[in-house]
């Protein structure tokens, strides 16, 4: 940098600093390269740096040459079919057929000679990409001089040809030398990696590969899991997986894989299907739709007291890995050395589970991010960093881990983007990024992989590959001791990594966040969506609300809960307990097979309009006001809220916090009484799938727990209760939205605080519970509801 | 049928340097070898492998001459 020069054009002016020009080419750490082995080390990923110099350069080099001469074999392979298709040939063939047969018989000889250029014949047009005819050049190929429908038709024909060839084994010339480039590519890998060629299961499964033995590869690949592991296995393959890939693809009958193949093998573009089954990795990520949205949230309590408050590389990483893979991303304000505020876009890798449909931080996100050069990931980053509000001419670097390495480089290969912000840095940790290219020419790209991960070889190019994709990079491709994936693949690990292994590397990315170092004066955690979500309350939630006053402070009415659970518990009961208790409130208990019914329903409002709290209520099961049939009543249960007459006659209530408590009598009547409770209903962890459970602790009063066994899904038909109030009978409902099921004769039991004298204890004594398991119970894991105010019923 | 003429004489000229140039990737293939040899870096595959590349460079080199023999005499017949 030049004296003089504004602060904020450092980056671009380091651009021509020489000391980058070592490490541009993609060599690491020089110490560390030179050490090898298990010491943390600088795999040469880009041949240049180490051409002719040590043996891997040597075989990289090699490697290189073969792929050039593969291309060469290919084209005049392609020439020779286009010569054989061309309808112009064929025209003159009734003018001339004395010397039109022979050529065509040498042409054909040429094109298919197993001793020559092999099985050769192959077209010039492909609907899934690139295929190596397509690498011949234009203006010398025939087909260009004549260029008529009839000559591409015939075009079509030998790529079908060539196809149909391929899957009866016939292999060409080109096929073999690009194999043998990729056996040398291996060589190159064992040269730092020794166990690729010390382990006779690896050798055998790469010999096998190499030597198109589908059989014996299939033998060895299983002999290699079941010896080692599939943990063990892939991450001992990791460092040469696309080679192996590649060369299968190459070799086996699927024309499918071909074109895949022929990419990985020649360095010239993303792996564009599944080397396997040559099935389009476009097509799967198409599946991935969305304009991406973002909305902002407030990370926990205890994650903010982990948020890095200055800036850094390892503050940065160490950020991505406090707000993991939740589907969040995390945009900071730094001031820098010399008072410029800059921002720093934080990303973080793909959250563990099936495609979700709302996070592009799913499985499908992460393929699309690095298949598409534009993702639902990236253009959610670009909704966030649109929403955070950046001034013109903002600096912004973009750090991404995994999936998200791959999507802020998305961003930097956004010409819009770029257009509306000046990405200053892009460094991608553990991504596969090698064909994303930066839009803007002075945007520094570093890139971190460890060579055992398998994620960023997933573009086809690893610590095989032979070519130098990006010469202006800062590429970081190293091994260490753990050698297994998916732990080499962690955030953590890549963090202790550049912290313990390669403090070069650290400390060379951080040379150039120089700028970006100071203390952090804006912090904003973003949820990050495939589409840009409803309002959060919207629409069952929508619904007027008025203030009301309690003695901490102002309350609206309806509560709404965003989010929440609950579970209903229903008991065989004395009966003439609970006639007893019923007397006066005009009520009659609804009976079961002579057994009255009581209801204990708990909730958990964890992101509610009144503050997250637990509530419970326990309550006597009648059948309404009025006269009403014992089957009406029972069947009214589970009908939804607003128009059920059954409900429970409150006997007592519980909630876990003071404003909680001072809104029961108005929510629901009665006392309520403040004690500490717990309601947990869900998926027990280790337990099977849907295999629900619940727990619910009243402290000094009950503890119900167990599972609720299988259920039948159903709507939440939410809750109605009754609660006598100076003569007068009221009524509360709440409203619910979400899906519940209905367990007949759980497997759980209601154990009531031995010796209690709290008065909800003594209730459920006196009525027969302690002790008991229940008859049904209604469980909603996830729920919406609607709480108002409980109003009188008219009198008859 | 001079159009005719004219293409069928160009891909002739095409395959014959595509003929040219086989011949020259035995010479590099070669050299590719020696100088994996002179490094101590060629795997103990790579010389059969590389010598089966360059027999079949030749052969096919070969092979693209015949065509383009008889594509000039298929060129020349087409004209008159």
């Amino acid at each position: 940098m030049s004296s003089g020069a504004d602060p904020a054009d450092a980056v671009a002016d380091e651009d021509d600093d020489p000391a980058d020009a070592t490490v541009s080419t993609g060599a690491v750490p020089p110490d560390a390269a030179v050490n090898g082995g298990d010491v943390p080390t600088g795999g040469p990923t880009g041949a240049a740096a180490n051409d002719g110099e040590d043996p891997a350069g040597s075989l990289r080099a090699a490697a290189r040459e073969l792929v050039d001469i593969a291309i060469l074999i290919q084209d005049a392979a392609a020439h020779t079919t286009a010569a054989l298709t061309d309808t112009a040939l064929l025209r003159a063939l009734p003018h001339a057929s004395a010397t039109g047969r022979p050529a065509y018989r040498a042409l054909l000889r040429a094109a298919t000679n197993r001793h020559g250029l092999g099985y050769a014949l192959t077209g010039t047009h492909t609907p899934t990409g690139p295929t190596p005819a397509t690498l011949t050049t234009a203006a010398t190929t025939p087909v260009a001089l004549t260029g008529s429908t009839s000559s591409a038709v015939f075009g079509v024909l030998a790529t079908l040809a060539g196809k149909v060839g391929a899957m009866l084994g016939g292999e060409s010339l080109a096929v073999r030398v690009l194999a043998t480039s990729l056996r040398l590519r291996v060589a190159a890998v064992a040269v730092d990696h020794p166990e690729l060629s010390e382990d006779p299961l690896v050798v055998r499964l790469i010999e096998a590969a190499a030597a198109d033995r589908d059989l014996e590869a299939v033998r060895a690949l299983r002999a290699l899991l079941k010896d080692r592991g599939a943990v063990r296995a892939l991450s001992l393959l990791a460092p040469v997986f696309g080679e192996v890939l590649a060369l299968r693809a190459l070799l086996d009958e699927n024309p499918l894989n071909d074109a895949t193949a022929w990419l990985i093998a020649t360095g010239r573009g993303f792996a564009t299907a599944d080397p396997f089954t040559g099935m389009s990795n476009r097509a799967v990520a198409l599946l991935d739709l969305g304009e991406g949205g973002a909305r902002r949230v407030e990370p926990t309590p205890a994650e903010s007291a982990r948020l890095s408050t200055r800036g850094s590389l390892l503050g940065v990483l160490g950020n991505i890995g406090t707000i993991g893979t939740t589907g969040r991303a995390l945009i900071q304000s730094v001031e820098g050395p010399d008072g410029v505020i800059r921002h720093i876009l934080q990303a973080p890798g793909m959250r563990v589970g099936h495609p979700d449909g709302r996070s592009p931080q799913d499985l499908l996100g992460a393929f699309s991010s690095a298949v598409l050069d534009s993702s639902p990931y990236s253009r959610a980053l670009a909704q966030a960093v649109a929403d955070y509000g950046l001034p013109p001419d903002a600096e912004l670097a973009l750090v991404g881990h995994s999936a998200g390495g791959a999507a802020i480089m998305n961003l930097a290969q956004d010409p819009g983007f770029c257009a509306r912000h000046r990405v200053t840095h892009a460094i991608a940790v553990g991504a596969p990024v090698d064909f994303k290219r930066p839009a803007d020419p002075r945007t520094w790209v570093a890139s971190v992989t460890n060579q055992h991960d398998l994620i960023p070889t997933l573009d086809g190019q690893g610590a095989g590959s032979c070519f130098d994709l990006h010469p202006g990079w800062y590429v970081v491709d190293y091994t260490d001791s753990t050698h297994l994936f998916p732990l080499c693949h962690g955030i953590e690990h890549y963090l202790a990594n550049l912290a313990d292994d390669l403090p070069e590397a650290r400390a060379h990315i951080d040379e150039r966040l120089k700028p970006f170092h100071g203390p952090v004066v804006r912090s904003q955690a973003y949820l990050l969506f495939d589409r840009p979500p409803d309002p959060e309350e919207f629409p069952f939630l929508t619904v007027p609300t008025r203030p009301v006053e309690t003695a901490g402070a102002t309350a609206d009415l309806p509560i709404r809960c965003r989010d929440g659970s609950a579970l209903t518990a229903y008991f065989a009961a004395r009966p003439g307990v609970a006639a007893r208790l019923l007397k006066g409130s005009g009520l009659a208990p609804l009976l079961v097979a002579g057994r009255a019914l009581v209801g204990v329903h708990a909730a958990w409002n964890r992101r509610s309009s009144a503050g997250g709290h637990r509530e419970l209520q326990i309550g006597i099961v009648v059948s309404g006001p009025g006269r009403r049939s014992a089957w009406s009543g029972r069947r009214g249960l589970f009908r939804r809220a607003e128009l059920r007459r059954s409900g429970d006659f409150l006997l007592g209530s519980a909630v876990d916090t003071p404003m909680a408590r001072e809104l029961g009598p108005r929510l629901w009547g009665g006392e309520t009484y403040l004690t500490a409770l717990d309601v947990r209903v869900g998926v027990r962890r280790g337990a099977g799938p849907g295999v629900r459970s619940a727990l619910v602790v009243a402290d000094g009063i009950f503890t119900m727990e167990g599972r609720l066994g299988p259920g039948l899904p159903m709507s939440d038909p939410g809750s109605v209760g009754y609660a006598g109030d100076a003569g007068a009978l009221l009524r509360s409902s709440v409203r619910a939205r979400g899906s519940a099921r209905l367990h007949p004769a759980p497997p759980m039991r209601l154990s009531v605080e031995p010796r209690s004298p709290h008065p909800l204890a003594r209730r459920l004594r006196e009525l027969g519970v302690d002790g008991a398991r229940p008859l049904l119970c209604l469980s909603a894991a996830t729920r919406q509801s609607i709480r108002d105010a409980a109003v009188p019923v008219p009198p008859a | 049928m001079p159009d005719g003429q004219s293409t069928i004489a160009a891909h002739a000229e095409v395959l014959r340097r595509d003929a040219q140039a086989l011949t020259a990737c035995t010479e590099r293939l070669r050299a590719i070898e020696a100088a994996l040899e002179a490094a101590g870096a060629a795997p103990p595959w790579l010389r059969a492998a590389v010598h089966a590349h360059c027999a079949a460079c030749v052969t096919a080199a070969a092979d693209l001459r015949t065509a383009v023999r008889h594509l000039l005499e298929y060129a020349e017949q087409a004209g008159r």
